[in-house]
Parts: C-alpha cells; structure tokens; sequence
C-alpha cells in the first residue's frame, strides 16, 4: 500500500563534485521525433574531431518509475536520440543493438517499443523512411540476454537518422549509467531522472567533462496499480527530478596503458542506497560500507560460502599436515588452490555455487570461488585472513565511497606475524604478494568480518619486475659473436615469460619463438631454472653464436650493443595526454654486455655515459660503457618506479622516451689496425 | 534395419573389451604420437547415418588427451544447428592421467549460444562446453547426436584440425540407403571400405597413428598430407526447396531457379537509372556509373534464415531499404544492370577459400556471390557488398579462383582474373635532407595498387588522428613529427592509392664515434627471415606476388662527405628478382632498390632456397653509408 506521505529526497546530497554547481533553470532544447529542421542537414564536426564519420545531434535520456504488476516500482526508460552521418565509416550507426537481461527467477528487462526513421535531403526536401518491422529482430543470446537489433533503410552520406525506445525493467538497484561521451562528437546529451520519494538514490558520475546540472523539480505523478484484472487503484506520489546535461561534447578516443577507456568517460550512473515506504520506515541498502559489508556476509554466495564448515576441516589436516609456522600454512593453502581449482576466466565478487564442496568437485570456478574457497581454507588453518574486494582494471576504477555495484571480484589478505601478504590463486604462475595483472587497480577493499568494516588498503606490486639480460661474447675476425646468454626475470616478467613456455607446444618452439624476429642468433643447450618455483626469477641460460649482426666498411666494424633488445620507438607519440599513464606495476630492464675482441681490434671513441632521471624518483635510464684491455662492458638500465604516472609527469617521461631510443640506437665502431 | 544393429555390436563391442580406465590411460599412447603433441585425439567416431531426401543422423562421438597447457584450447566441444537441426543427447566425461574418471558433466554444464558474428541475424546457434583442469594430462570424452530435418550439405570429416595434435584413431563411417544418392570426395591416399547390405551401404574411412603436424612458416596449409573426406547429397530437400547438386551445372540451375524470379525496380529508381547512363556512350561507362550509384546508395547488411542464406532478397527490397547481403547487392545490381539494357550474371564462388573443385559440386565450398558482367573482350567482375573499391576490382579473396556463373543453363565453372606482380606494386619516391645536429627532413610519396592498394585501403580511410598514430608505428623512424599526411584515390575506376607524408625527424642518423651511419633503405626494410625448418612437410607460399620499387635521395648534412657506400646487390632466383644500387653525385646518396616477387606454391624442399633469398635481402636492406666530416 502506498499512500501519500511528505518526504524531503535525500539522494541529491549524495552529488558529488563531478557534477558542478546547480544552475538556475535554463531553457533547455525540446526535441520532437519525427521533427527534422533543414539546418541540421548543414552540421559538420568541428574542432579535433573534424574528420568525424557522423555527428550525435542529441541524445535524450528519461527515467522514471511506474507501479509494476507485481506491486513493486519497475524502472522506465526512454531514449530520443538523433545523428548527421558524415560519410561511409558512420553506417554501422545504421545497425543499433539493445541488450535485454533477465534473472530467470521472474525479473526482466522488457522493450516496449522501438522507432527509427532515415532522413535524406532531396532536392531541398526532407524524405522520411521509416525502420520497417522486418528490420527489427530479436536474437536469444543465451537463457539470460537478448539482443533486439534494429536496422534503418536508405542510409547515405549525410544522411539523418533518428531512433526512440522505450524499456522497462524490474531491476531497481543499479539503473545502467547513462553516456554523455561516445565514439562520435556529441553536440547535446541530456539525461534526466524521476524519483518517486520512496527511493533514494546515489549518484556515481565520471569523466573529464563537468556535468551541468539543473535545480531538482519537486512533482507529483499519478501511478496506476492494477488489482487483478479488472480493479486498479490510482496513487498520486510525490516525485523529483534531476535534470543533467553536456554540450559539444568531444569524441572519446583509447590511448595505451591505460586501465579503461570507461575510466575516461563523461557518464553518470545511479545505484539505490536506501527506501522510506510509509509502512516500513527508512531502510538503508547500500549506503554506509558497514551496511555494505553486512550484507555481503549475509549472502549465501560471499559470506556464507565462506563460513561452510565442510570439506575444509577435514581437508586443510591433510593440506597442512605437520607445518607450524604461519608463513608456512599458508603457501600450503595458497599452492593446493592455485594447483588444484581452473580459473574459468571469469571475475566475479559472488560465487555461483553455494559451497567451496562443489568448487572442489567441480575443480573449476570464477575469481570469487576460487578466492573464497582459498579464504575458507586459510579460516581452517587458524589464519588471520580478509576477504579484499576489487574493482578489476577492466571494470574501471573505483569512485570510493560506498558503492557495491562496482566491484567485481575477490582477492585475499592474510597476516603471517608481522607481514600481510595479499594472495590471488586464480593462476598457477601467481605467487603470495602477485596477483593476477586485470587486479592491478591500485587499491581494494578491505573487510573486516568482526566489525563489518571495511577500508581500503593499496594493493599496488611494490618491488619492480626486473629483467634483466646478460651476454658475454667474443668477436672473430669473421664478425661473429660466440658466447653466452643469460635471462632473468622476476614478478610480473617471470608470470609474463612462464606464459609463454608453458603455452608453447615445447621447448624447441618456446627457443624459437624466442629467435623469431631476431635473424643472425642461433641458441644451444637452453636450459630454464626456477620454472615451477614462481617465488623465484626465472632463469634461463643458453650458449649463442650471432652472426649477421656487426657490418663491415672498410676497416671499420660497427655495430649496436643493444643487439636485439633495443627500444626502438617512443611508445608516447602524442604532443599531450589527458589520461594517466597506467602501467599497472613497477618495471626495471637491465642489459649487460660483455665482448671480447680479437688481437688487433680497437673500439674508436666510445659514446658517451650518460644518466637520466625522472622528477621524484620516478624512475631513470642509465648507459654506462667501459673499456678493459680487449673487453667492452656496456650496462643499460630503464627503471620506471611507479606503477602509474598523472598526465603532467607525461612529457618527462615522453623525454626519458626519446633519450633511450636516442642513446641506445648508438653504434660502436671497432677499428682493425 | 540388421546393419544398424551390427554397427552398434561393434561399437559396444570396444567398449566392453576394455574398461575405459584402461582405454584412455595415457601410458597406452605409442610414444610417436607424443612427439611435439600437445593432444592426442585417442578416439573419433564420426558416423552419418542418411536416412531418407530429408533426414539425417550424425553421431558423433571423441575422446582427446590434453597433454600441456598448450594443447588446453582443444579441451572444448562445440556443435552448431539452426531451424533445420537440432542436437541432443549431449554428454561428457573427463579422465586423469590414468584414465580413472573424475568428472561427469550433467546437461546444465552445456551452453546454449547464438552466434551473429558480424550479421544482423543468422539462425545458427551453438551447443558448447569447455573443459578446465589445472593438471596435464587428463582426457576429455564427449559424444552427442545431430538430426537434419531437411539438409542441403554435411560437415566434412577432417581429423587433424589443429596442429600439434596427433591422431591415435578417427573413423567416419557412411550409411546411405540405396535409394539416395550422394557423391563423396577423399584425400588421394585414403583407403575406401564399403559394405553392401540389402537397401544400403556403408563406408568407413579410417585414420590411425597419424603423429602431429607442426605449424611451419609460410604453409599453404597441411590439407594435401591430411585425411579427409567430403559428402554431399546430389538430391536434397531443405525449406520446402528441392535441388540436385550432382554437379556444377545442376548445382548452378537450383540457384538460377532462386534467384530467376521477376525483378522489378520501383519507378523512381528506373527513372533515376535512365536518368544516370543519358550521356554515357559505352557499356563500360553505363556500368561505372551504375556501380558508383550502387556504391553510394546502399550498404551491406546480413540476414541468413533458412532459403534466405542461398536466394537473394528482391531488387525492389534493396532498392527501398538499400541494404542487403553479397546475394541482395548483387541482385540488385544484376536489376540495374538491365534496366540499362546490359545483361550480367550472379557468381557463387569461395571467397578466400580454395577454388571451387571442378569435378565435386558442394555448397560447403562456396560462401560468396559477386557479379559478372560477360564482354566479349573485357569481362567487368564486381564486387557489390563493397562501398570503396574501384569497378571491377574484386580483391584478393575472390581474384585468381575457379567460380560458378548461374545462368539459365545452370552452373558453369569460370576463373576470376588474376592480378600479377606488377598489378600489386608500390612506387616510392623519398628525399631525406640530413642535417649535421643528425635531424632529417623527410619527405615520402608512394602509390599502391591493386592487393597493396587493398592493403593501404583502411589506412585511407581512418581518421587523422588515428592515421598519423599508425603511420609513426608503420615507418618505425625513431623520434619522428609528421608535418603532413595524406591518402588519395585519385581515380575512383582505378584500385591505387596515392600517399604523401612529410615529416620530421630528430634522430635519422646513427652515431658511432665521430663518424655518422645512415641507413640507405629507410622504408622498406626486410625485418627479419623466416625461421629454418627441418624435414619441411607442408608447401608454401606468399599471400600475393608484387613489384616494389623504392627510390631514396639524400642530400648531405653540411660539413660530411661519404667515405663509404655498400656495393650494388643483384639477385635473382625462381621466387623472384632484388637489384639495389647506391650511387654518390655531389653531396647526394641516391638508392634505388626493386623486388619483384611472384605467387606461387612452392613444393616443400624449396623452402631452403627462400630462406637464404631472403637472408641475403635482409642483409642487403640493412646496409650503411658512413659520413665522415670534411676535414
């Protein structure tokens, strides 16, 4: 039953900084389908995005609340939106998809309509062409989602397409964020929101662009129950409504390390915190992270697959068996998970099953099953241990306030004395304090299971992944090098190289996988050291001979030191970059060559040492060559100390860039005397 | 009736010899078959069971060992159906190393998908499931059944599909009634058995202890040293359409009969046509015209349902929704074609497939349809899903192949033109300004045509943006600003692109004590060479033969002179031809390189040979001048 009741909305002062100081109301844009004036045939992209394939002219969001038939609010969504095609690359523009979910238990997305028509000037005419109803088609993608795909006629250059859409949905908790910024130049995208006083939402905004924001309207909206088939009652509610809105918003273009392009986006997203229906009062969902966390540990799925007594008492006996020490139990635990339970690729913060018994049967499960089994485990053995939730590199980052929807996934915390080790048992190359890449996000959510707390802790790799590459030659008359190559790589370029070797058919292929691209290098008696042993660098060491790899003119022999292992471009090619560089972990390339030349050889002029630095121990490249009687040593060494670097540390590191390509294309020219 | 039951004896009679923990103990693998396998296929019985015109039985049933981590992406099963098929009984089992069971599979564990990879809607959908274990080894079992409910072609028995997995035992056995009639096709060394029995016969065709093939740079593909076989019906029912596909021919009338129902245009597009070709004085033009009319006014979208993947939607759908399929633009095409008075005629073909078989007619082979316009002297193919290309390029996948043309007469084999190396070049002319600080003003026009044109095609199309990125990524000149970058089609009959760049660089010299290196051929450099293979089994090829030229002037920084330059390089060999000179006039370094490749299929022992051509333009390509400063 609802009834009218007063109520101040509390969701707008959940705003948060991104969206800008109210303004008083301005005339807003009124869009008509169906209405197309001739000037919006002359639009043309502007600015950077030029050369743009099409234009958004509009893009018209509303939600708003009905009274579904089982009695509860569904959400209503309706969309208007408009584009100018430039030329031939914006026709996929033509073909639009909208992904229908349902649980399966009853609840579902529904669309209720869907319109779209083709504009075309002709002769200074506008003809319409409307989507036909054999243009519309609905694909059942698998027992949970459908695609509806929709096609428009009579698309050319220039043309003006126009579509509308109407969803409704029983899923109330997170609403799907709504885009400011796409693909394409966006000249007007406005989303607005209609709250009926009962919820209260939070809201969750992003991107480089700051949202305008209108001054809320308080309304009423009369809303239909239907009681059986024939009676229906009618409620006035009480409403708000939050208008949002961006203009001339630039095109959204991917750059390299970054985490997501969603990260970089202008969107908006809403997420209910908590109800106030007369009869049950004010109740909190999500809003606090002890609320949170509470109702994570109530769920059969996160906090109670974790409590399941069984198989785990009995198991970690066997697991542990006499070991005593802390350190000691748990790479026990940490190994029997990470060799024993196949990660299906998929993150989840939730498990599907019910109890670590079936992952172990199953001896396959997602990120959450597989850390939670570990965690049940690791409770077993008497180890002080946090579930840390995350928000995977993928899925973006996290805005850090009280959110549930964005996390993804599970790692592990468990403290061994005085050191915490954070444990991810999703692959077998990962190591206690190396978690997979994807989990490289910078910070996690702790739980504490006693208080219902949670606070978040850095999860960034501290020591650098290093590699490190040795050789130690000697040079014949014949300009070959003979001798041998030694590799070693830890953290995450160990994880990276295991990889490969254990993807490889064989050794023979790993050995040529790695002479490929590197012509002139023949490579014998390859041995790999350390492979099962992931704590530990992995070694590789081998005997080469090189050839074709030191030119001749004249009496003069020259060559690159770094003789495969150069950088030989710039990976920063733009002037600026508005996007943190996001290398995701701490790295150090070490190279270190030894050569002995033969009687009557002699280097001319060696170039010279140099060392460069980033501000703030941000991370260096030195070159250092050294001459002792007949042997050059040569050391190049590139650190990069922080696993990320903001947009204005990115033109010092565009420089150490071109002073490594610089440096290192360097040439030693011998002299035979 | 009695020979079904036999086949089943026998099946159930392996079975009941041998545990299955005996059976998939992989201590029972010969030790060949584990040499530089990743998976071991222990059993594949594939067995089609053709009931009647319309039904059709597979059963289907395979057990594999993974060995490593590497052979982990066999470890799924995957069966496709649509409105005509369905697939049932689905079950799987998973053995460790010993054999010992330690998974059943229950029907949840299968998914359901539709797959609509790049169509708007296709009615194939997908039953799969992938197998996971951290431990190797461990076999996989699986075995489900596929009812046809009216077919038009079967899946081709294939037993090595993957390389580094090797084949323990695969049969495909074949009953037939007597009654229906089929044609099959087999790998040149397969033994045929065939038994009779009363209303039917049945085929076996057996592959045992075939030890794995491994991937070797440059195959042309393991399909001429692997078994397999191919059946087709020659009488088939499928969505209420009978056919005969018995050869080539008939194959072509079924088709003809589809598509061969009055096209009609809507009066403005007729008026429109009229309208277009007023002025134009040839056939030729009238097509141009036509196929530029084409290009700007309709795109391409896919709907496959049933018939609709084998007869083209009317013309006068296209033409009031311009969109359709490769069958739907070039019906519409064909419709506009004649409203213009020229006659044209479709083309079923295998784009970038093998050409079409000229004695075995099956739909498998083909999954394409372009156009044909028949002149006495010069022939116009089109390619009507495209909204670039020039007329009558019709590009690599579908140039060069033995194609079908439907006509009246049914089916009649054809070959597409053939674009030759000179076709596919690359002229390049660039001017290097050296500078004494080691900088370089660089300024770099190239044109492409044909399959280099084809292969430049989506650089022209990107945006700025997006063109400058991969033009810094393709040119690989160290610390480089482009100034100006552009991409033309200065023609739109002809496929050539023209690109100008002229950029910046700060680093185009190397150092080396006090002298300055630079390398000569600074654009189109052989990185690399392919790897050696030893006991090469497979033949090989290059993707298409072309004719490069490239012409490179430096000019000298103030201050050098030139105290070296490599020697003029000639080689010539069956694969093809490389000649590059350097010569020194005043203070300029001129450097001019051709190769010239041709496309063929070479036989595996000559692999050698383009291994050390190769070498030797690699080392080649890599040569130096050295500047030394005027004293």
């Amino acid at each position: 039953m609802i009834k009218k009741i007063n109520l101040f909305l509390i969701a707008l002062l959940f705003l948060k900084s991104e969206v800008s100081a109210q303004k008083t109301q301005k005339q807003l844009p009124v869009f008509k389908y169906g209405k197309v004036e001739l000037n919006e045939f002359d639009v043309k992209p502007k600015g950077a995005d030029s050369a743009a394939a099409a234009v958004k002219l509009f893009d018209i969001g509303n939600g708003y609340f009905e009274i579904g038939p089982s009695g509860s609010f569904i959400y209503v969504f309706e969309r208007h939106a408009r584009y100018k095609i430039i030329n031939k690359n914006g026709y996929d523009l033509a073909d639009q998809e909208v992904r229908l979910y349902r649980d399966g238990q009853g609840s579902e997305e529904k669309m209720e309509y869907i319109n779209g028509a083709t504009y075309n000037l002709n002769n200074g005419k506008i003809e319409v062409s409307k989507m036909a109803s054999d243009a519309k088609f609905t694909n059942r993608l698998d027992n949970k989602h459908i695609v509806k795909k929709y096609t428009l006629p009579n698309i050319k250059e220039g043309s003006i397409i126009e579509y509308r859409y109407k969803t409704k949905s029983d899923f109330t908790f997170k609403l799907d964020d709504w885009y400011f910024q796409g693909g394409y130049p966006t000249n007007y995208s406005y989303f607005s929101l209609t709250i009926p006083e009962y919820y209260i939402y939070k809201i969750d905004a992003g991107g480089f662009y700051e949202l305008n924001r209108l001054s809320p309207i308080e309304n009423t909206q009369n809303m239909t129950m239907s009681n059986g088939a024939t009676k229906s009652e009618n409620y006035t509610v009480k409403t708000v409504k939050t208008q949002y809105y961006l203009e001339n918003i630039p095109a959204i273009k991917d750059e390299n390390y970054i985490t997501t392009l969603d990260d970089y986006v202008s969107k908006i997203g809403f997420e209910l915190t908590a109800t106030n229906y007369p009869q049950s009062g004010y109740k909190a969902l999500t809003s606090t992270w002890p609320k949170i966390v509470k109702e994570m540990m109530n769920s059969d799925n996160f906090g109670g697959f974790i409590q399941k007594k069984n198989p785990g008492k009995e198991l970690i006996k066997e697991i542990i068996k006499d070991e005593t020490t802390p350190e000691g139990k748990m790479n026990l635990v940490f190994n029997y998970v990470k060799n024993k339970i196949k990660w299906d690729d998929k993150y989840r913060l939730y498990t599907d099953a019910g109890s670590p018994k079936t992952i172990l049967e199953k001896k396959s499960g997602s990120s959450s099953e597989i850390n939670l089994l570990l965690l049940n485990l690791l409770d077993a053995a008497g180890l002080e241990s946090y579930p840390v939730i995350i928000s995977t590199r993928g899925n973006g980052t996290h805005p850090g306030y009280p959110l549930a929807s964005k996390f993804n996934s599970v790692i592990v915390m468990t403290v061994t004395g005085d050191s915490k080790h954070l444990l991810d048992a999703v692959d077998k190359n990962n190591n206690p304090d190396l978690l997979s890449y994807a989990n490289l996000n910078h910070r996690g959510l702790k739980i504490n299971r006693t208080t219902n707390e949670g606070e978040w802790i850095s999860i960034d790799s501290i020591p650098p992944s290093r590699s490190s590459i040795f050789y130690n030659l000697k040079l014949d008359t014949e300009n070959k090098l003979t001798g041998t190559l030694s590799i070693s790589s830890s953290n995450y370029d160990g994880v990276n190289r295991r990889n490969s070797y254990q993807q490889a058919a064989n050794q023979e292929e790993f050995v040529k996988n790695y002479k490929r691209n590197k012509p002139g290098l023949e490579i014998s008696d390859y041995v790999i050291e350390n492979l099962n042993e992931t704590e530990k660098p992995l070694i590789e060491s081998m005997n080469v001979t090189i050839e074709d790899n030191i030119e001749s003119a004249g009496n003069l022999s020259y060559f690159m030191p770094l003789l495969f292992e150069r950088t030989k471009e710039n990976p920063f090619s733009l002037e600026e970059r508005n996007y943190p560089v996001d290398f995701a972990y701490p790295k150090e390339e070490n190279y270190h060559l030894s050569l002995e030349f033969p009687e009557g050889y002699k280097p001319d002029q060696l170039p010279k040492n140099e060392k460069f630095k980033l501000p703030e121990n941000g991370g260096s490249f030195t070159i250092m060559y050294t001459m002792n009687e007949n042997k050059l040593s040569m050391v190049s060494k590139i650190s990069l100390l922080k696993s990320a670097y903001s947009p204005d540390e990115y033109y010092t590191l565009k420089e150490l860039f071109k002073n490594i390509v610089r440096k290192q294309a360097e040439q030693i020219v011998l002299k035979k005397i | 009736m009695i020979l079904r039951n036999s086949l089943f004896a026998i099946l159930f009679c392996c079975t009941a010899t041998a545990s299955t923990q005996e059976i998939y103990d992989v201590s029972r693998i010969p030790a060949p078959l584990l040499n530089k396998s990743t998976s071991v296929v222990r059993n594949e019985e594939h067995s089609l069971i053709i009931k009647n015109r319309t039904n059709a039985t597979l059963i289907y049933k395979k057990a594999i060992t993974i060995l490593s981590k590497s052979g982990e992406d066999v470890a799924q099963m995957a069966e496709y159906y649509d409105n005509f098929s369905s697939v049932s009984n689905l079950k799987a089992v998973m053995y460790d190393a010993k054999g010992v069971k330690i998974r059943t599979y229950k029907s949840a564990d299968f998914k359901d998908e539709s797959i609509t990879e790049g169509n708007m809607f296709d009615s194939y959908r997908i039953k799969k499931l992938t197998f996971l274990n951290t431990t190797f080894p461990y076999t996989i079992e699986y075995s489900y059944e596929k009812n046809y409910n009216g077919y038009i072609s079967f899946p081709e028995w294939s037993p090595v599909d993957n390389y580094d997995s090797a084949i323990e035992k695969s049969v495909y056995t074949l009953q037939v009634p007597k009654t229906v009639a089929f044609r099959y096709l087999k790998s040149p060394a397969l033994r045929t058995d065939s038994i009779q029995n009363n209303d039917r016969i049945v085929y076996e065709w057996t592959c045992q202890n075939l030890p794995a093939f491994e991937y070797e740079p440059m195959s042309a593909g393991i399909r001429d040293i692997t078994p397999w076989v191919m059946v087709a019906p020659n009488d088939f029912e499928y969505d209420n359409s009978k056919g005969n596909v018995e050869n080539w021919k008939n194959l072509g009338e079924w088709n003809y009969r589809l598509s061969n129902t009055p096209q009609t245009l809507p009066e403005h597009i007729k008026a429109k046509v009229q309208q277009l070709i007023a002025s134009a004085k040839t056939d030729k033009e009238k097509i141009a015209i036509l196929y530029q009319f084409l290009q700007s006014n309709t795109r391409y979208v896919s709907v496959q349902l049933g018939i609709g993947g084998f007869k083209p939607i009317a013309a006068e759908k296209v033409a009031t929704v311009s969109y359709g399929d490769c069958k739907g633009l070039s019906n519409y095409m064909k419709t506009l074609l004649s409203e213009a008075g020229i006659q044209s005629t479709l083309v079923i073909l295998g784009s970038g497939r093998p050409s079409l078989n000229t004695s075995y007619a099956s739909f498998g082979q083909t999954n394409h349809m372009i156009l044909c316009v028949p002149a006495a002297k010069d022939t116009t193919w089109l390619e009507c899903t495209s909204q670039y290309t020039p007329m009558g390029y019709i590009g690599n996948d579908n140039s060069a192949r033995t194609v079908v043309l439907i006509t009246a007469d049914g089916g009649k084999l054809v070959r597409t033109p053939v674009y030759k190396p000179e076709d596919n070049f690359q002229n390049r002319v660039t001017t290097v300004a050296l500078a004494a600080d080691r900088s370089a003003d660089v300024h770099i026009k190239t044109s492409y045509g044909s399959s280099q044109y084809e292969d430049h095609l989506g650089m022209m199309l990107l945006e700025p943006v997006e063109q400058r990125k991969r033009i810094m990524k393709n040119l690989g000149i160290p610390n480089m600003e482009i100034s100006s970058a552009s991409f033309l089609q200065p023609d739109k009959t002809a496929p050539k692109i023209e690109e100008d760049i002229v950029l910046k660089s700060s680093q185009m010299i190397n150092q080396g004590g006090d002298k300055l290196f630079v390398t000569l051929n600074l654009l189109n450099r052989r990185e690399s060479v392919p790897a050696k293979v030893e006991n090469r089994k497979t033949s090989f090829s290059v993707p298409y033969g072309f004719k490069d030229t490239d012409i490179t002037t430096f000019t000298l920084p103030q201050g050098y002179k030139v105290e070296f330059i490599p020697q003029d390089i000639s080689l010539e060999s069956e694969f093809g031809k490389y000649t590059a000179k350097v010569t020194v006039k005043d203070n300029m370094i001129v450097y001019t390189r051709n190769q010239m490749m041709n496309s063929k299929k070479y036989a595996p022992e000559k692999y050698k040979d383009l291994v050390d051509f190769y070498k030797k333009i690699y080392l080649a390509d890599k040569q130096k001048a050295i500047l030394a400063k005027v004293n």
